[in-house]
């Protein structure tokens, strides 16, 4: 979890960071978009039954490697800070933590057969 | 077995009380603040609270965005609170079984009233070049209700889909008819 709470401080970084670091207006609406975007996805995975939403924040990150290139950035301070966050992002979205509680199997179980709520079913049903 | 409503699969029940108060005591919360708000944009009270950003939140709340629907933007929220405490309380402990259309309905409340809150939270800067304090508060306020939300919806999600495996039917599982209780686990 605590890797998804630094995830959430640098989304707000980013939501800041163009007042802090006087961003032109390209870099500002982009950082303003992305920033409450990567701070959802990481509050959400703070749960364990929604972990797995830290994972959307990759294509997110690998977006502000990618946005001062695209975009033209003009402050090279500006540059560094999307970039850096980018990459920060990506690699403590990776990071899972300790998940020790069981859920059935997770999302996946839904649609997937034979997953781990339905064999404890059949075992339940069968000890009756 | 401590909870014999726990899902199978699992080491708890997500849809005791405890799993469920803070959820609601939140919506709550989210209600006044939003109710606060759309006082002001329906010219009930003349002014708005803002202890940081000077102007801006009347530039925000009084914003083409926020007349966008019939009602002002606010009172949509408010709604949405007032849905995912209404949602949070009904049923027992054993709702994700006995009522999967209510854990249905508010996780889908909860889920896109936070997008939503989101979005508002983007256009705020973007469009309007401000910030206003309250709003990020609901917005803080719907986030946080997400996650917590969701494993309740998981495990009636994952009952649905053990409905649908023993050829029960499904229709009478979700509205929780009392003819298919007990025939799945």
């Amino acid at each position: 979890m605590w890797a998804q709470i630094i995830n959430a401080i640098l989304g707000i970084w980013l939501i800041v960071a163009p007042a802090v670091l006087g961003a032109d207006k390209a870099a500002a609406d982009n950082d303003h978009i992305i920033g409450p975007i990567i701070v959802s996805f990481a509050v959400i995975s703070w749960w364990e039954a929604t972990r797995v939403v830290r994972l959307y924040n990759l294509p997110l990150g690998a977006w502000l490697l990618l946005a001062p290139w695209i975009l033209g950035y003009n402050e090279t301070t500006v540059i560094i800070s999307d970039m850096m966050v980018g990459a920060l992002v990506i690699g403590f979205s990776f990071v899972k933590g300790k998940t020790e509680t069981r859920y059935g199997g997770g999302w996946s179980a839904i649609w997937k057969s034979d997953s781990l709520h339905e064999r404890e079913a059949k075992k339940q049903s069968n000890n009756l | 077995m401590a909870d014999k409503h726990i899902p199978p699969g699992w080491d708890y029940n997500p849809a005791t009380w405890p799993q469920r108060i803070p959820i609601i005591i939140l919506a709550l919360v989210g209600l006044g603040v939003a109710t606060y708000l759309s006082l002001f944009q329906l010219h009930v009270i003349p002014t708005v609270w803002e202890p940081f950003f000077g102007n801006d939140s009347r530039k925000i709340l009084t914003s083409s965005v926020s007349k966008v629907l019939p009602i002002p933007d606010a009172a949509l929220g408010a709604l949405g609170y007032l849905t995912d405490a209404v949602a949070g309380l009904i049923g027992g402990d054993n709702r994700w079984r006995t009522m999967p259309w209510i854990v249905i309905v508010f996780g889908l409340a909860v889920g896109p009233l936070g997008m939503v809150s989101i979005l508002l939270v983007i256009l705020q800067p973007v469009m309007f070049d401000a910030w206003c304090t309250l709003c990020l508060t609901s917005a803080a306020i719907s986030l946080i209700m997400i996650g917590p939300a969701m494993d309740e919806m998981l495990a009636s999600l994952q009952y649905m889909k053990r409905v649908k495996d023993a050829n029960v039917s499904t229709w009478k599982a979700f509205w929780g008819y009392k003819s298919v209780q007990g025939k799945v686990e």
